[in-house]
């Protein structure tokens, strides 16, 4: 239990509806989190889950409809002005910059928004452009940089007024993997050796495992589960069951009849002629079963394997399909 | 070749993009307001330098006319012609413009089809405009504008408007070929379009007055011939040859169209080998 | 307010500005075109009818279309650019004021413009000699003033354009004409030369833009000196003030209810 004070975030029952033609859509519905200091927090979740939302609430870009949110002991509804002094944020859709000034300039000009003396932004702007292989790239124009070292500036500038907390939206998308690990690197270190906070919203779950501490499971605007990765992972007891299945499907959902399966994503190949199918089981019996289910069914399996289990799967397990399942769920 | 197809599809587009940002009918309301403002700026112009310059300066309503007409039509030309450059900044900005390109169909199309959506609109809110302004100047100025406004001389002038479809085309082209190229400062192109017809093609004065080479220049560009050709038509009093006028219209802009056509097709290609083509605007 | 942050927010803005214009010199080329034809085309429509005593007012019309250009689309708009590119978002989760933001924007356009302005006169200048009469003292005072007042609307048109999004480039098209012509930019739009009734010259009032002109007409083409033309500076500056107010309060009053709708920072492209 983390205590309050210890606390750099903290939410309490959030709520978060946005009126639309239709009926109002729920957005964030009783999300309650605790971040300790000095921790990486993710939230993962599908497109449309509300980890975006928030962070938006978190940085003081939007109101909560309800419930209470902190960040290092101020009010995000209350007291913005004093969140805003000890937080930044960064988007990975956005390169946010002037494109017609430099990097640096950029990188500057965001400095002074914090009210950082010219000389002291300067040591910084240096400091965090070498940790992130910037330096090179600093007097070039901001239009002229390639998306990654546009990345990089954006990381770079969601540092410049030494915040206590960071939020970043899917920091890495879009990024080639050598870029996204040094990334990935460069905010571990930051946690490391400064103490700060970093609550990271991403739907990758490869990102989360490399470098959360503790990672929120969110669907449709509430927590479905939260630990460490590594705990997360252990509340499903076995290996998941892995199936390649011919003919191809688009849905099985027989498999959800079978006593034990606590669900399922499946993913097909027309041109193998074949689907797999992730399975998460309770125990060896139900796998046993799950295959027999899908051979009665007309299916042949191929091939089958246990393996480690991953982040979806938890989700699979406590939400019955996949993060792919979900996202078509929501578009029909 | 051409495909009528890929023509009113770009069209259509043009139609949305410039109309659908508000409820359409607002939208085309809202579209008259700069042309009529404009037309209305130099003929105040007109009036107050006439009306308050002394006995060897008179006001006359021929004149103010003449100035109306020249105004309204030199901002329809800058309207339309504007458009590629616009079509392909945002499209390149979008990420559209790429797949555009990449369609069996080139890009030309789809440029002249947003060029001829945006001509349809204009020449609507011109007319629009025109008719506003002729009726709050008679009102502000106590006076009668003189024009004539019956069948024939309508069709004079929808004949004239359609005749300078291909100068402005090729304008359109020109333009477009630096927005192909480029990066930035595209926008930039409308205001320098605007003001070198105003200077130009005789919309406020006759180009007589510029000096000799440059007014040889003006008086055969084909923009001018257009708007002498439509003053002719419906502005009683005008001295002018319509079809003359017509004939250098049409005769310019077939040669503005294919100058056009040749370097934005040059830029074009020259924009693929240099790898630009989907290069973000800055 | 805390006023070293405060300064330090402007003049970064300012400096943003100024970087981006005379970093990229194209830029200045870029500007300067329509309002040196525009100016031109004018002057040479008052030479057409013989009026070329006032072919001055044409110059000088010019020179402030820069200016009202730069306030409409680099002042009004930015905002609704800024939250495109996402840096609405940073400014909004920083403790930068909004207000600094503007008003550093608002400098920066105004040096940023004057290269364009000057070219208008000095151009202006060699072809047609206009003929002046000025008390300088007068003319730079309220040229000043019409500028200080010009930028405060824009700072004001900035916080209503923050509600509109992509209409923001439509409202700019349809304000920019009307406005140049019921302010008198080339002719006087208020007082007894003026062709409009007086119910509109009353409304054209409420612009800087219209009181500046005349002002700056009368100073610089008259020889009218700060005693004569007092009401229309106090009225400049009283306007000037009163934009800065309502545009302060308008940018929370649209930032709370934003962050209360969540169209705060939505991107519209």
């Amino acid at each position: 239990m983390i205590s309050g004070t210890q606390a750099s975030v903290k939410v309490s029952d959030l709520r978060r509806e946005f009126k639309t033609k239709e009926a109002p859509v729920v957005a964030l519905d009783g999300v309650s989190l605790s971040v300790s200091r000095g921790e990486i927090f993710g939230v993962l979740g599908p497109n449309g889950a509300g980890k975006t939302t928030i962070i938006r609430i978190l940085s003081t870009l939007l109101l909560p409809t309800g419930g209470s949110a902190s960040v290092m002991g101020f009010d995000v509804e209350h007291e913005p002005e004093k969140v805003r002094h000890v937080i930044n944020m960064a988007s990975g859709a956005d390169k946010a910059g002037y494109d017609f000034i430099s990097a640096k300039r950029n990188l500057w000009f965001f400095s002074q928004l914090y009210g950082i003396q010219p000389q002291i932004a300067e040591k910084r702007i240096g400091d965090l452009s070498e940790r992130l292989g910037l330096t090179k790239y600093l007097d070039r124009k901001f239009y002229a940089l390639s998306t990654g070292y546009r990345q990089r500036a954006t990381i770079a500038r969601a540092f410049i007024n030494d915040p206590r907390v960071v939020f970043l939206d899917e920091p890495t998308i879009g990024l080639d993997v050598m870029t996204a690990r040094s990334i990935r690197d460069f905010l571990k270190d930051e946690v490391r050796q400064h103490d700060r906070t970093i609550m990271l919203a991403t739907h990758n779950m490869a990102e989360v495992e490399a470098i959360c501490d503790r990672v929120a499971i969110i669907d449709k605007g509430k927590i479905i589960a939260e630990g460490s990765p590594k705990e997360l992972k252990r509340t499903l007891g076995v290996p998941a069951l892995v199936m390649e299945v011919t003919p191809p499907e688009k849905s099985f959902d027989l498999l959800a009849q079978v006593e034990g399966v606590k669900g399922f994503t499946s993913a097909s190949d027309e041109e193998r002629g074949l689907s797999t199918i992730q399975v998460v089981v309770e125990d060896d019996g139900t796998a046993r079963r799950a295959e027999e289910a899908m051979a009665q069914s007309g299916h042949k399996v191929i091939a089958s394997w246990r393996k480690e289990t991953t982040l979806e799967e938890v989700f699979v397990a406590m939400v019955g399909r996949g993060f792919k399942e979900r996202e078509e769920q929501d578009g029909d | 070749m051409i495909s009528f197809r890929s023509l009113f599809a770009s069209a259509w587009m043009g139609i949305q993009h410039d109309l659908a940002w508000t409820y359409p009918p607002v939208s085309l309301a809202l579209q008259v307001v700069a042309p009529f403002a404009s037309a209305m700026t130099v003929s105040m112009i007109y009036w107050f330098g006439s009306s308050n310059s002394g006995p060897g300066v008179l006001f006359n309503p021929t004149q103010l006319a003449y100035v109306l007409v020249g105004s309204t039509l030199y901002a329809h030309v800058a309207a339309y012609a504007w458009v590629p450059t616009v079509a392909i900044a945002e499209g390149k900005n979008l990420s559209v413009f790429q797949h555009i390109y990449l369609t069996a169909r080139s890009t030309a199309l789809y440029v002249a089809g947003r060029a001829l959506s945006s001509f349809a609109i204009s020449v609507t809110t011109s007319i629009a405009a025109l008719a506003a302004a002729y009726y709050v100047l008679g009102s502000f100025l106590s006076t009668t504008v003189p024009l004539t406004v019956t069948p024939v001389t309508a069709l004079m002038l929808g004949i004239a408007l359609v005749a300078d479809i291909p100068a402005a085309l090729g304008l359109g082209y020109l333009l477009g070929a630096y927005s192909l190229y480029a990066s930035k400062f595209e926008w930039s192109l409308p205001g320098y379009v605007a003001g070198l017809l105003m200077v130009f093609s005789g919309a406020l004065f006759p180009p007589s007055i510029l000096p000799y080479p440059v007014s040889v220049g003006a008086t055969y560009l084909p923009f001018t011939q257009f708007i002498a050709a439509a003053r002719v038509a419906i502005v009683p009093g005008v001295s002018g040859n319509y079809l003359y006028s017509l004939s250098l219209c049409v005769l310019g802009g077939a040669i503005f169209l294919v100058v056009g056509l040749a370097v934005y097709f040059a830029a074009e290609k020259k924009a693929r080998k240099d790898g630009v083509i989907d290069r973000r605007m800055a | 307010m805390e006023t070293r942050p405060w300064l330090r927010t402007m003049k970064a803005r300012a400096l943003v500005r100024l970087w981006s214009i005379f970093g990229e010199r194209l830029w200045i080329v870029v500007n300067m075109g329509f309002p040196i034809l525009s100016s031109l085309a004018l002057s040479l429509l008052y030479y057409s009818i013989g009026a070329t005593g006032y072919i001055g007012f044409a110059i000088l019309g010019g020179v402030m279309v820069a200016f009202w250009g730069n306030v409409l689309w680099s002042m009004a708009s930015q905002f609704n650019w800024d939250k495109q590119e996402g840096l609405f978002e940073i400014y909004l989760t920083s403790p930068a004021s909004l207000s600094a933001i503007l008003i550093g924007m608002s400098f920066g356009g105004i040096i940023g413009t004057a290269p364009s302005a000057a070219m208008v006169i000095g151009i202006g200048w060699v072809l047609f000699h206009p003929v002046v009469a000025a008390s300088w003292g007068a003319v730079l005072l309220t040229f000043l003033l019409t500028l200080v007042s010009l930028y405060a609307m824009g700072m004001t048109l900035s916080s209503l354009y923050l509600t509109y999004g992509r209409e923001a480039e439509s409202m700019n098209n349809v304000l920019q004409e009307p406005v140049s012509m019921v302010s008198g930019l080339y002719f006087p739009a208020i007082g007894g030369a003026s062709p409009f009734p007086f119910a509109i010259q009353a409304v054209a009032s409420l612009i800087p833009l219209t009181i500046g002109m005349d002002a700056l007409r009368k100073s610089l083409f008259r020889g009218m000196d700060v005693g004569s033309i007092w009401p229309s500076l106090v009225t400049l500056a009283v306007m000037a003030v009163i934009f800065l107010v309502i545009s302060n309060f308008a940018l929370k009053a649209l930032e709370n209810r934003g962050r209360r709708d969540g169209t705060i920072a939505v991107r519209i492209r």
